[in-house]
């Protein structure tokens, strides 16, 4: 047998994706090792690579409820957390029939309708941000984080009809119509068949719909004014801006905020990609 | 992460009926119920804004938001912007910033998903740590960018100085010249996930067969590449960078929280320079006419993006 020669293109694909790696690792790092320093230690130059004498003391106060910090930022996780668990949940329940009723079902205006779905994504939030202050005014949900989760709902929606309607269409209906000779109603064919098979893109789409509205910033900025209803997002800025920017602390509550999304994403990546990979492309 | 992915899978066409369409939909009407409450929040949050908009875009608003004293002023709003000397930079930069973001977000993602198309241990893994940028929030990640760029005691500039790049710390975000790159980076990190995942799922469709034929006819990487993997891909490319136009076109939190259009509008983009004319201002009307100006360059890239759909449609269909 022939030696194999080196190929060149496998060498520049390990450095390119190493590089792309640390490019993509190397701030969220930074915001780490920064959220273990002390102020002090922040501000010298040139910096530290890794903090000298690190401390959790910026968590420590982010996260007790007794520190004033702490009381204020952990409400605005509080707040956070409802907004996208509600998201999330009303998502599901709305783009599955929905998404069911584009994959199986043959009525008038199907495809236009389908498109129109799509289309959401081409419009730029902070166009919309007018019409809807004002409608929210005058339905007396600003500061009310009714009108976040309205308004989030639309973002994932596109995606998540889209998502399912691809796993619905991989299902055999005759699968349903097996069960439905067996004395099920439609509805029921509908919950312990399809649903169960269809349960990674129903996974995925939730995920998706959380990320989104966990990590939202215009809306919630606009809409929410009262400082008890902001979110993280928000909630972030308005804090370190009434003080000087304590950078640890910022970096902190960062990283605090990240690691839900990050960890949720990385248990679940497997179904987020898969359902991408067979909803995106089929042939 | 708003700018979402969407389909390349379209519905297979309808067999033509010669039902009248009113009975059609009478004899399916409890299939609309399915769609319907999806249909209904996305009118109300979609359908109505838009209305609201083009509505609003012919009036003088006041400033304080009383909207019962608008008055009607025609196309005086569009007349301001088009003449406006901000409107010109905020285009300029718009228009940099979309061009160069999408570029590099895509040359980045095809690579990464190349790269990352070959069967090796640990590579859901690494795809898993390469999407990372793309779901944490634009919040966190412009604060991080910002402490990376930072002038006094930045990191980047700490290190370009140890490698005797520069002299001493920069002044990235408060300098004209290197505001725009500094931005396009950070949007770049953020959003070349994106373009990755989309080619990864269109080079999963590519038949080994094809790849190898070409093989044997002796086409080298490049070649196969070229002839043979782009050309397959032709529609999932267009609808990555058509998305990823869209996106950049509409991306807000990066620039309002780096820079927030400054120095001296030198970072201004077209969205940024809405908000601020609309809730700095509080110049709805006005605000309103950019809008509508927006709406029609996107309406032109969305024509674009239906067509494409259709035609890996008809693809798919063929």
């Amino acid at each position: 047998m022939r030696a194999r020669k080196a190929n060149p293109w496998s060498i520049g694909g390990w450095a390119f994706l190493a590089l792309l790696t640390l490019f993509s690792l190397m701030p969220m790092a930074w915001m780490f090792i920064t959220s273990l320093k002390t102020q002090f230690a922040a501000a010298q130059y040139p910096p530290d690579w890794w903090p000298r004498n690190p401390t959790l003391e910026e968590y420590r106060e982010l996260l007790s409820p007794s520190s004033a910090m702490g009381q204020d930022f952990l409400r605005y996780m509080a707040n956070s957390v409802w907004v996208s668990v509600t998201t999330t949940i009303l998502g599901v329940v709305v783009a599955v029939p929905a998404a069911y009723a584009f994959s199986r079902f043959r009525f008038p205006g199907r495809n236009l309708l389908f498109y129109a779905v799509l289309l959401r994504n081409m419009f730029p939030a902070v166009v919309f941000l007018m019409p809807l202050f004002i409608m929210m005014r005058w339905l007396g949900l600003v500061n009310n984080h009714g009108s976040l989760i309205l308004t989030y709902l639309t973002f994932g929606l596109p995606l998540s009809i889209w998502l399912l309607k691809g796993f619905f269409d991989n299902i055999p209906p005759q699968l349903e119509q097996a069960a439905r000779i067996d004395g099920a109603t439609r509805f029921q064919a509908f919950l312990y068949v399809v649903m169960p098979l269809s349960s990674p893109g129903i996974i995925a789409t939730a995920i998706y719909s959380f990320i989104v509205a966990w990590n939202e910033y215009v809306y919630a900025l606009t809409f929410m004014n009262d400082k008890t209803k902001l979110t993280l997002p928000v909630g972030l800025q308005r804090f370190f801006a009434e003080h000087t920017t304590n950078w640890p602390g910022l970096m902190a509550a960062s990283f605090i905020m990240s690691v839900p999304v990050v960890v949720l994403f990385l248990f679940l990546q497997r179904h987020f990609v898969k359902a991408l990979t067979e909803g995106a492309v089929k042939h | 992460m708003t700018g979402a992915v969407a389909g390349l899978v379209a519905p297979a066409a309808a067999p033509r009926s010669r039902e009248n369409l009113l009975r059609r939909i009478v004899r399916h009407r409890a299939d609309y119920l399915y769609v319907a409450p999806a249909l209904g929040v996305m009118a109300l949050v979609i359908g109505y804004p838009i209305y609201y908009t083009i509505h609003l875009s012919f009036f003088r608003t006041p400033p304080n938001l009383a909207l019962d004293e608008k008055i009607f002023a025609g196309l005086e709003n569009y007349q301001r912007i088009l003449e406006a000397d901000t409107f010109q930079e905020a285009t300029w930069n718009t228009f940099v910033w979309t061009i160069y973001s999408t570029f590099f977000s895509f040359v980045l993602g095809f690579g990464a998903a190349l790269a990352l198309n070959r069967a090796f241990h640990g590579r859901g893994l690494l795809r898993g740590v390469l999407l990372v940028p793309y779901v944490i929030s634009a919040v966190a990640a412009s604060y991080v960018w910002r402490w990376l760029y930072h002038s006094d005691v930045g990191v980047i500039g700490a290190f370009a100085t140890a490698l005797g790049l520069s002299d001493g710390p920069i002044n990235f975000l408060d300098n004209r010249q290197w505001v725009m790159a500094s931005l396009i980076v950070v949007n770049v990190w953020k959003e070349f996930p994106f373009a990755m995942i989309m080619l990864m799922a269109g080079l999963q469709t590519v038949p080994e067969q094809l790849l190898s034929a070409a093989r044997v006819d002796g086409a080298g990487p490049w070649s196969r590449f070229r002839h043979v993997t782009v050309p397959h891909l032709k529609s999932v490319i267009l609808v990555t960078v058509l998305l990823l136009l869209v996106t950049n076109l509409n991306s807000f939190t990066i620039p309002y929280i780096m820079t927030g259009g400054g120095p001296a509008g030198a970072s201004e983009i077209w969205i940024t320079h809405i908000y601020q004319i609309a809730f700095g201002r509080i110049r709805f009307g006005l605000a309103s006419a950019y809008s509508v100006i927006l709406f029609v360059v996107m309406m032109a890239l969305g024509y674009f993006y239906v067509r494409a759909l259709t035609a890996s449609e008809e693809k798919a269909a063929a």
